[in-house]
């Protein structure tokens, strides 16, 4: 797979993770939402039947409101059913070689979802939803749903990373157990132990203390190698594609070695690595140092993609952006080749328009600068603008990147990179193809200033 | 050139210490290191000749005469100075019987001076003295452990006979309220992997005998089984198991072992890449830092490289709040080295530059020597002549032994960072105490979860005694807290002035060694006394200029290596610390990620 249409497809991921966000806190009245999940290769004809069978079935339900609800979203699904059925042009546009599969077939290679029915927003009104799209991998679920809410556990498993890789960061003072998968990175469970320290204490007792310390040594392996079974096997099989034995001294070998750790994980073990502290610190380390281990992983590409940046940036080539407005003119000039964004900016595009003078102009606010009502009246005037349209600026960017010729990489502030990223760099910026020089290199958050004292120190 | 480094820097520092005691004469521990170095001055001039056994034989009746003189005094003593003298200072203490010292004078001429030194530390008392040590001096730098002032109140360790009957004689009360009264000194031995850090200690243990002879033949035994004989004497620091089976250090040995003025807590840091962060906890408690250089061909050009730990210990030394620097080039019996002179000054010319870029000052923070740690030569006694002809500078025992006092803080409230703990018929925690006194009985604070505990029982070193004081290296049995409840980096203090505790500070940050930038969001492990803790850099504040040390105006948005910068930081939870300001040893800090040491710094403010 090619740079660009991976990328591609990390937005098409996001997309999706955010519909499923969207779909997820959307209720209804009844059992009046319809989630239908078709697998590839699966006959249009075939559900449209099921459906008719539904309605039937439907039109015997007592309550009037209910009823007619969940008539109406049948319905509407049917009619969404033929849309495909006449050969839809997404489909053909995809995959031209798959066209003449789908002729047989009309259900889209990758299969296909619809969420249909009335949810209530927040201010208590109704609002029919009809979504349908075709996943951006082939889904092997079939699921008829009524309900108050929209099924996506199904989605959000298509989300998920084939590979989980587990993690066993284990140093003297405790263990932690984690999973990396795609770009989640999830501790699992951790414990804390109190081993004994060498204490030179003892005397007669010393060869006592020695074999205590031994044994409650022998102990914490023996807890580690139980709870990896616990966590990791599953259903009596790994549920993990690979393990990473982390930690400082040896306990690592050691519980590599052991006869307590099950030989179903042993076998899984990919790498031990050597790190100096355990917990959370550790287990970034150990990330780092397995990376070769797991190119494949989203995590491990997005670290090495913020490293880039952090490069450009302590080398001061001059070929990076950050902050909105530095990115959206780098944009404009067409200079940026790799846009990165946090996949929760909460910065919103509005685009204004005044009547006055029919300008329209276009603002990026943060919800803090959207409470000042200062931004949506003319200054001049004092009209207050007319609203033309407001969206995420991420999903703006995430329609519109490509006519800039960059691509969109969407990161996480799971790791180590990320979190400095987004704290300190807005979570907005770009690597750019030649060096830009921006004359406003001012900070935008000159408020914050006036916390700190300087002078204090 | 080549032997002077050593001495050459305490001779600068004899004037430099001279000119400041004449003019700050209440200093009393100054004072007492001018003595000293006055006495080592005449190394080359007089008694180059004369070797150990001949200065040993008039010194040790001598020794025994003055002791006694010495033991009847002190109740004495004790009762004018009792202040001074019973909270240990190693000045005062020590300052009083030296004066008594010269064996021909009788007792009671002895006394009134004494007495008026232990009251109060005059300078007028420094020429008599300084004349009469002058007669004496030659025999006292070749044996300095037989003919320095013997401890009068010590009354635990190492007395004859009479001695002991004597004193509960005079004064039996005074038995139960123990405490050392000799300076402690703590060392950490730091040092490339393989460097002979373990091996040294085991030697200075062995050559004074605080490891007896039938463990070491057992130890050596046992080795020679493992066909790894050459590792016995680091056995008596390694006593773990796996230490032993690799011959790799892990965790802080702690051993200790007395001269006649000082007492000596080693602390054997490992030296392996991974075991760093135990390292920091064992220097966290030094004043004195051994450096370890092997000199082998080969070995030392391994430590001393960017990977090395050689560097990187000095480093921590440093920002742990090391005082003084003793360079050890060990290994200088091996094949390959053969006490060649050149080779020494290789490694120490390797060496110093980046020591001096440090901050150690070469002429009083710094001193070398040669030794080999395998056969214990340099180490108790000077290099023999035949082998060494070209350094003939005191013995490392010796030279740590003449080290200026240390400047203790005694008055100020009780601290103490826990470095250990265990579970021994109550809670017993391990530390050296940073400041103040405490006894039994007291009552204190354990921070930063603010319970109050009693103290039960104390151990200086494994010594029981009543009362500790700063510098010691300690084991306090307490009463009130279970052991689950503490953790290392919590601290012991007073109940009236708890130390401060908070989660998020500012502070002035050096970058180190750090491959991209630092900015907002960035997080590593921090190292704080003896605590290890995670944290996040909140924001940064402002950048410092190296040179003037001016503030930019305006907030970076990052920063990169060998910047300094202000930032704040917040820990993962609360912890103990102090403005470096208020209490440098509780302020400084250092950030490490990835095993390599990113970043040092200091507490300006705690904020919350």
């Amino acid at each position: 797979m090619s740079e660009e249409s991976s990328a591609d497809r990390n937005v098409e991921i996001w997309k999706i993770k955010k519909l499923i966000k969207s779909l997820e806190m959307a209720r209804g009245n009844g059992t009046s939402m319809i989630s239908l999940i078709i697998p590839p290769k699966d006959q249009i004809s075939r559900v449209s039947k099921m459906l008719a069978d539904e309605f039937g079935t439907a039109s015997n339900i007592k309550s009037r409101v209910n009823r007619l609800s969940v008539l109406g979203a049948i319905t509407s699904v049917q009619h969404r059913l033929k849309l495909y059925t006449k050969g839809d042009s997404r489909v053909s546009e995809k995959t031209d070689v798959n066209q003449l599969f789908s002729w047989f077939s009309p259900i889209p290679p990758n299969g296909l979802v619809i969420y249909c029915g009335t949810i209530v927003t927040e201010e208590g009104k109704e609002k029919k939803v009809n979504i349908d799209f075709e996943p951006f991998k082939p889904i092997n679920t079939s699921l008829y749903l009524c309900d108050n809410k929209f099924h996506t556990e199904a989605l959000t498993a298509l989300l998920a990373d084939d590979n989980k890789f587990g993690f066993i960061v284990m140093d003297g003072n405790g263990a932690l157990f984690g999973t990396l998968q795609g770009n989640t990175r999830e501790v699992l469970h951790k414990f804390t132990v109190d081993l004994p320290k060498k204490h030179g204490r003892g005397g007669q007792s010393a060869l006592r203390f020695a074999r205590l310390r031994m044994e409650k040594r022998h102990n914490y392996v023996r807890k580690v190698a139980e709870v990896a079974t616990q966590l990791f096997i599953s259903a009596d099989r790994p549920n993990v594609a690979g393990l990473i034995l982390a930690g400082s001294a040896d306990f690592k070998t050691e519980l590599s070695q052991s006869d307590m750790f099950d030989p179903r994980l042993q076998a899984k073990i990919i790498k031990l690595v050597d790190v100096s502290y355990g917990g959370e610190n550790g287990f970034n380390q150990a990330i780092e140092l397995a990376a070769e281990s797991l190119q494949n992983v989203k995590f491990i590409q997005e670290k090495k993609l913020i490293g880039r940046y952090f490069d450009e940036i302590s080398q001061d080539t001059g070929k990076y952006c950050f902050g909105v407005d530095d990115t959206l003119r780098a944009l404009e000039l067409g200079a940026v080749e790799t846009l990165i964004c946090w996949e929760n900016l909460d910065i919103q595009r509005y685009v204004l328009k005044s009547h006055a003078t029919n300008q329209e102009t276009i603002l990026h606010l943060t919800p803090e600068q959207e409470k000042d009502k200062s931004h949506f009246t003319d200054k001049e005037s004092g009209v207050e603008l007319e609203l033309v349209e407001c969206q995420p600026l991420l999903e703006w960017l995430a329609n519109n990147y490509k006519s800039f010729g960059a691509t969109l990489e969407i990161i996480t502030d799971k790791s180590q990179e990320g979190s400095q990223f987004v704290r300190g760099f807005g979570g907005i910026g770009g690597l750019l193809r030649y060096k830009v020089d921006f004359q406003s290199m001012q900070l935008d958050d000159e408020e914050i200033d006036n916390l700190y004292d300087i002078d204090d120190y | 050139m080549s032997n002077n480094g050593a001495p050459d820097s305490w001779e600068n520092q004899v004037d430099v210490i001279s000119e400041q005691g004449a003019k700050d004469s209440d200093d009393v521990s100054t004072k007492f290191s001018t003595l000293n170095v006055n006495a080592v001055e005449f190394v080359p001039s007089f008694c180059k000749s004369s070797s150990a056994d001949d200065a040993e034989s008039p010194t040790t009746p001598q020794k025994s005469e003055s002791d006694s003189t010495n033991s009847t005094e002190s109740p004495v003593l004790n009762g004018c100075g009792d202040g001074g003298a019973e909270s240990g200072d190693g000045g005062a203490a020590s300052a009083s019987p030296r004066v008594e010292e010269p064996p021909p004078v009788p007792p009671a001429t002895a006394s009134p001076p004494a007495a008026a030194t232990g009251a109060l530390p005059v300078p007028t008392d420094v020429s008599p003295t300084a004349d009469s040590w002058e007669a004496e001096a030659d025999d006292a730098l070749l044996t300095p452990e037989e003919n320095n002032e013997p401890d009068d109140e010590e009354i635990e360790q190492q007395e004859d006979g009479e001695l002991t009957k004597k004193i509960p004689k005079k004064k039996p009360p005074r038995v139960e309220d123990t405490c050392s009264k000799k300076e402690h000194v703590n060392v950490v031995f730091i040092g490339h992997v393989d460097a002979g850090k373990s091996t040294i200690g085991g030697q200075i243990m062995s050559l004074t005998g605080m490891v007896d002879k039938r463990t070491l033949e057992k130890y050596e035994r046992e080795a020679r089984e493992k066909s790894r004989e050459s590792w016995y004497l680091s056995w008596a620091l390694d006593t773990n198991q796996e230490e032993r089976d690799k011959g790799k250090t892990v965790e802080v040995g702690r051993a200790y072992f007395e001269t006649d003025k000082k007492h000596f807590t080693i602390l054997d840091a490992p030296g392996h890449k991974s075991f760093v962060p135990n390292m920091i906890g064992g220097a966290a408690q030094a004043d004195l830092a051994v450096l370890v250089i092997s000199a082998r061909k080969g070995e030392f050009e391994t430590g001393f490289d960017r990977g090395g730990q050689t560097r990187e210990h000095a480093m921590l030394a440093k920002t742990a709040g090391v005082k003084h620097l003793v360079a050890l080039v060990n290994k200088m019996d091996d094949p390959t080295v053969n006490w060649d002179e050149k080779r020494y000054n290789e490694c120490r010319d390797k060496i110093m530059p980046y020591l001096k870029k440090l901050g150690f000052n070469p002429a009083k923070d710094l001193s070398f020597l040669p030794v080999s740690g395998q056969t214990g030569q340099g180490l108790l006694e000077r290099v023999t002549e035949e082998i060494c002809p070209w350094y003939r500078g005191p013995s490392f025992i010796q030279l740590i032994d003449e080290l200026p006092s240390l400047n203790r803080k005694m008055d100020g409230p009780f601290i103490m960072p826990v470095v250990d703990k265990y579970k021994d018929m109550g809670t017993v925690l391990m530390g050296k105490v940073e400041a103040g006194v405490t006894r039994k009985g007291q009552t204190l604070f354990l921070m930063p979860n603010r319970v109050q505990v009693t103290v039960d029982q104390l151990w200086s070193d494994d010594i029981e005694v009543t009362s500790i004081g700063p510098g010691e290296n300690v084991k306090v049995k307490l009463k009130g807290i279970e052991e689950e409840d503490v953790s290392p980096g919590f601290v012991l203090c007073d109940t009236a002035e708890p130390i401060t505790t908070g989660r998020v500070f500012d502070a002035q940050v050096v970058i180190l060694e750090h491959k991209s930038i630092i900015c907002a969001g960035y997080s590593a492990v921090m190292h704080i006394h003896c605590a290890a803790e995670e944290v996040t850099v909140k924001a940064l504040i402002c950048l410092v200029d190296k040179k003037t040390g001016e503030k930019s105006k305006t907030r970076p948005r990052f920063v990169k290596q060998d910047q300094v910068a202000i930032m704040r930081i917040e820990c993962a939870g609360v912890i103990c610390l102090e403005p470096f300001k208020k209490f440098a040893q509780m302020g400084r800090f250092t950030l490490r990620d990835e095993n390599k040491t990113i970043a040092i710094g200091k507490v300006l403010k705690v904020v919350e």
